[in-house]
């Protein structure tokens, strides 16, 4: 294993990571720009800004049972994820082979799944912080970049891909250090519904086993 | 999918092989090591194994043409292996000169060369076939290899140093790859994906992936395709 130097930085989460910002309080209330023509209510780096403070303020109490902390994370992802987007994204070609309502089944899983993986890494933060940077536009899409910065070892650098839906910006993505959850997670269940004939109701019967639901 | 696993068989049955003879020997030495040595030992390990590296840091830069980093790796080997003591203390990134790793796989692709058909290499884990002929030429040019072939106590020492290094390398990962392990459904899959994109973006050195490469990742299904559906 010498060179197996896969590095998946800090817990190498959605957000497992950067939630754990102890934020410094940015003034994340943006009284949004009042500027007729630009009809975008918040730009995107303000939005990352606004989960950040309230992952902050809702996940990192340590009094939480896990139950209620995984709730919150759900509907944190709820309010600023794209869900049907990303569920799409991480089913691949797949996504064709199966009806809106078992998308919209498919998208509380996935959530459900995330939120077992990473909502527990907000439990144990001390002394991180979490800082948003610039944002660059690429397409159609916005990248906004972010730092988490801990107090031993190096800062872990974030990457929010986002898009505006009906003048929100929302979250397609999120890379850690070059590493995309959307396409890491995609090429994982792809795999596994590959694995068996194609046959997708083999990833959701896995994720409910995972999650419990 | 988008990784190009052709034998991905035989690569599951390396995976899985490669997976016991880490629980058995490499997985309990990094848990040791990761309880018991203090941090600034973690520190000076990490700093030694680095400095191991300059040599072919150097080399492939300078393959490919770019001088600036070539001696810029050279004068870090240089200054930490006397002032820092055989590379123990990275008293060079105090000077202001950051560590950039750079192997010939990567000078492979700076040339265009793709990345070929995955290959789960034993004991070493994750690669491609690039990066395995990469491996192959590091480890016939790095300087380490020629001197170890000439003395018996460079040998020993060289073959310590891959201990430590490997060492180093499993407590690097350790608690990442456990909480891959246990979230993923499909960790082999996980594992190929990561280090294509790892791999990437240390060919990069790190830069984020330009427009053209961020759609190519997801050619075969891109989050424009995913908006599209969703609005139907």
């Amino acid at each position: 294993m010498t060179k197996s130097k896969i590095i998946i930085p800090a817990a190498a989460a959605l957000f497992g990571v950067s939630a754990v910002w102890s934020g410094p309080v940015m003034a994340a209330t943006t009284a949004s720009p009042v500027i007729a023509e630009v009809a975008v209510d918040q730009s995107a780096a303000n939005v990352i800004q606004s989960l950040a403070d309230q992952a902050m303020a809702e996940l990192t109490d340590q009094t939480l049972g896990d139950d209620v902390r995984r709730q919150k994370f759900v509907a944190l992802m709820d309010r600023y994820f794209e869900m049907e987007v990303v569920s799409r994204f991480v089913l691949g070609r797949y996504w064709r082979s199966i009806s809106k309502e078992e998308i919209d089944e498919f998208s509380k899983l996935l959530q459900n799944y995330l939120a077992l993986n990473y909502a527990n890494q907000f439990k144990a933060f001390n002394g991180e912080q979490f800082v948003v940077g610039s944002e660059t536009e690429k397409n159609k899409d916005t990248f906004v970049n972010s730092q988490f910065v801990r107090p031993d070892g190096p800062p872990v650098n974030i990457v929010w891909r986002m898009r505006l839906f009906d003048n929100h910006y929302k979250i397609i993505d999120v890379s850690i250090e070059g590493l995309s959850m959307g396409i890491t997670q995609r090429d994982e269940f792809t795999s596994v519904i590959q694995q068996n004939n194609d046959d997708v109701s083999a990833l959701t019967s896995a994720l409910k086993a995972k999650t419990g639901l | 999918m988008s990784d190009f696993d052709p034998i991905e068989p035989v690569n599951r049955v390396v995976h899985g092989v490669n997976g016991a003879v880490d629980f058995m020997v490499l997985y309990p030495a990094a848990m040791w090591y990761r309880d018991i040595a203090p941090e600034p030992v973690k520190t000076s390990v990490a700093s030694f194994v680095r400095n191991l590296n300059e040599p072919l840091n150097s080399l492939n830069a300078l393959l490919q043409g770019d001088p600036d980093q070539a001696a810029a790796s050279f004068q870090r080997f240089i200054m930490n292996s006397t002032l820092g003591f055989l590379g123990f203390n990275d008293v060079a990134a105090d000077f202001g000169i950051p560590y950039r790793r750079e192997d010939f796989g990567q000078t492979l692709a700076h040339y265009g060369v793709g990345a070929g058909p995955y290959i789960v290499l034993p004991l070493i884990g994750p690669s491609n076939l690039r990066d395995s002929v990469g491996l192959g030429v590091d480890y016939v040019a790095n300087p380490l290899t020629w001197g170890a072939q000439n003395s018996d106590t460079a040998e020993a020492l060289y073959l310590g140093s891959i201990g430590v290094s490997a060492l180093h390398y499993r407590y690097a990962t350790v608690n990442q790859l456990n909480e891959l392990q246990k979230s993923s459904i499909d960790y082999y899959a996980a594992l190929r994906s990561l280090y294509r994109q790892q791999r990437n973006t240390l060919i990069r050195n790190g830069a984020p992936a330009p427009a053209s490469a961020v759609e190519d990742e997801s050619a075969e299904f891109s989050f424009d395709d995913a908006v599209e559906a969703a609005s139907q």
